[in-house]
């Protein structure tokens, strides 16, 4: 065979032109080889491998076949390995050059000349099989270590290593010690992410990410394998963050959709995002010794219909409900906990609390309602926000420009937050738009980066709210994980919820 | 010129000459136009016709569109979602802002 190197087709048609392969045996077995190579590793992969590419050994011995089996070894020595795709061919060991090697040996090894029925066997890729798996994991999970240079890899590595001198300039030692702890979880498999005590002002962002497609290691050790020893590989994801100091959460902390317990237990967070509600597996919910003065009320929805089972809130500086104005007692705090007729007198509203009559001691409590704020076009409460009465009615004209349909500036924004590439407009971009609009399209930016924010009463998508209110609620049976049903006469304790309202008839129904 | 404010219908002109007549009460939507139909001491009160010279006929229908569509949504619960065509939201947001509505 010549040591010419056939042209190189295009990397994403697999085949080999019928002009460069050689009807000889060892041609065939080169392309059957390939072919359970391309089967194994490249089959649905279009334009990068998410593997390490595979060695494979030479065949530019020509007759290496079976009718000189026992031709004379002349010195032992080793064929050629490649790594990387068979035409863009990269000499593992450049050391030895392709001439001397020629007369040396005519026999061959064997090692790679799987056929078609053994294509299992040819999935090894080398005799240092498990060092490639190692390879490959570092590459994948640290960047900054791998050392080959493939042409497939290299591009990605050059991204990887100036994304990280990029870091490692910036970056501060609590988030590296972070960076590092992930990693190490991914590496091993733990489940239960511990960022407990690390300084953190704010999470990376890229950090959390990864651990959505974190996977638990088979616990099977030993050889009798009975069948409890079987468990699911489904990861019980839980990330502790306490004692830090965020006071902002990253929205890459909402798409973990599997997280099932969270704690941010003494941080300085003011605010909850509504994002929250994304967090449907959440189980338990730490969120004590913050700055928090309201919750969001998708927290109360996690309770309602997700599985959060074990929320502790307390100490925080909620808004205590003697100081704040009520519109509506829903049941009273010092009186026992049966509900006023007022709460039956109002089947729209909270439909949840009657089906969930049956664990009533269980269900979340609904107290008391606060004062509904009306807000204008642009999201300010309006003047006489602190009526109880429709600004409708307030302002009524002989035509009221305030009505229950959504403002043009709501509906276009609407149409905006929906807009492909919003999210990766900067602020440097968003800056060249009239002055007017940057606000607005920042809001819609947010939005979208959160994944859509529903109103809390009707589930329509929107952007700007325009009515806003506290309700409190009772949950006792729930708050740090007492697991007791509420018992008559007990003194309930609400918290605030804050809820947000998408158009002006969004309100409590009994309003 | 008579004064046309009992007039039911007004028009309104895009910079590039269309023009859409639309009912008084839907046009009415916009505080903007409210304030310049209702005062005789605007021309667009005596005549009843507003020319939006910054915006063109496209983006105009659109504006007509949703006056029509707050008019007839004014009072439901459910209002379903206007269509808005991508490359028009970032001029309608600015004309909601002249429009204040």
């Amino acid at each position: 065979m010549d040591s010419e190197i056939p042209l190189p087709p295009p990397r994403r048609i697999r085949h080999r032109s019928p002009a460069t392969a050689k009807p000889s045996a060892t041609g065939l077995a080169v392309s059957s080889f390939q072919r359970a190579q391309r089967l194994s590793r490249f089959d649905d992969r279009s334009s990068q491998p998410s593997s390490d590419p595979a060695l494979f050994s030479s065949d530019d011995i020509p007759a290496s076949g079976l009718e000189n089996y026992h031709a004379t070894v002349s010195g032992a020595g080793r064929k050629r390995r490649y790594r990387g795709t068979w035409w863009g061919e990269q000499v593992l060991d450049p050391k030895r050059k392709r001439a001397d090697f020629k007369d040396k040996r005519n026999v061959d090894s064997g090692v790679w000349m799987g056929s078609d029925e053994s294509g299992a066997e040819s999935l090894l890729p080398s005799e240092d099989g498990s060092a490639w798996g190692e390879d490959l994991r570092k590459s994948v999970l640290d960047p900054r270590k791998s050392g080959h240079s493939t042409p497939f890899l290299s591009e990605v590595e050059n991204i990887a290593q100036t994304r990280g001198a990029f870091r490692s300039s910036e970056e501060s030692d609590a988030h590296r010690f972070a960076r590092e702890v992930v990693g190490n979880c991914l590496d091993k498999g733990h489940e239960s992410i511990d960022l407990g005590d690390f300084h953190l002002r704010s999470i990376p962002s890229g950090l959390l990410p990864p651990l959505q497609h974190l996977t638990k290691l088979p616990s099977v050790r030993e050889a009798p394998v009975s069948e409890n020893v079987f468990t699911s590989l489904q990861p019980f994801l839980s990330i502790y963050l306490p004692n830090n100091y965020l006071s902002a959460l990253h929205n890459d902390l909402f798409e973990l959709s599997n997280l099932k317990v969270l704690s941010l237990r003494n941080n300085k967070l003011a605010e909850i995002p509504s994002t929250i509600r994304r967090l449907k597996a959440l189980e338990v919910l730490n969120l004590s010794v913050n700055q928090l003065t309201y919750l969001p009320w998708e927290i109360l929805k996690l309770m309602q219909h997700g599985e959060l089972k074990h929320l502790t809130v307390r100490p925080n500086p909620f808004i205590p409900i003697e100081e704040t104005q009520i519109t509506e007692w829903h049941c009273k705090p010092n009186n026992k906990t049966e509900p006023e007729d007022e709460e039956d007198s109002s089947p729209s509203f909270q439909p949840q609390e009657q089906e969930s009559s049956l664990n009533e001691d269980w269900a979340p409590l609904h107290v008391a309602t606060g004062p509904i704020t009306y807000m204008d076009m642009e999201g300010n409460p309006m003047r006489d926000s602190a009526s109880r009465n429709r600004p409708t009615l307030t302002l009524s004209g002989w035509t009221s420009p305030v009505n229950d349909a959504p403002s043009l500036r709501e509906v276009a924004l609407r149409a905006v937050s929906k807009l492909p590439y919003l999210e990766q407009t900067t602020d440097e971009e968003l800056a060249e738009y009239p002055a007017l609009l940057v606000p607005l399209l920042q809001q819609a930016r947010e939005v979208r980066a959160a994944g859509g924010q529903p109103c809390s009463v009707c589930q329509r998508e929107y952007v700007i709210p325009r009515t806003e209110w506290m309700e409190w609620w009772d949950f006792s049976p729930c708050e740090n994980g007492m697991k007791m049903p509420r018992c008559p006469g007990e003194k309930l304790r609400p918290l605030p919820f804050r809820r947000f309202g998408c158009s002006l008839s969004c309100v409590p129904a009994s309003c | 010129m008579a004064p046309s404010t009992d007039s039911e219908f007004v028009t309104i002109v895009s910079n590039d000459g269309f023009e859409f007549i639309i009912p008084r009460s839907a046009a009415c939507v916009s505080e903007t136009f409210r304030l310049m139909l209702s005062s005789t001491n605007f021309p667009e009160g005596r005549t009843g016709r507003c020319v939006l010279e910054d915006y063109s006929g496209v983006v105009v229908e659109k504006i007509c569109e949703y006056f029509c569509y707050n008019e007839k949504h004014k009072d439901q619960v459910n209002v379903p979602d206007m269509d808005i065509p991508p490359e028009l939201c970032l001029e309608l947001l600015m004309a909601a802002d002249f429009l204040n509505t």
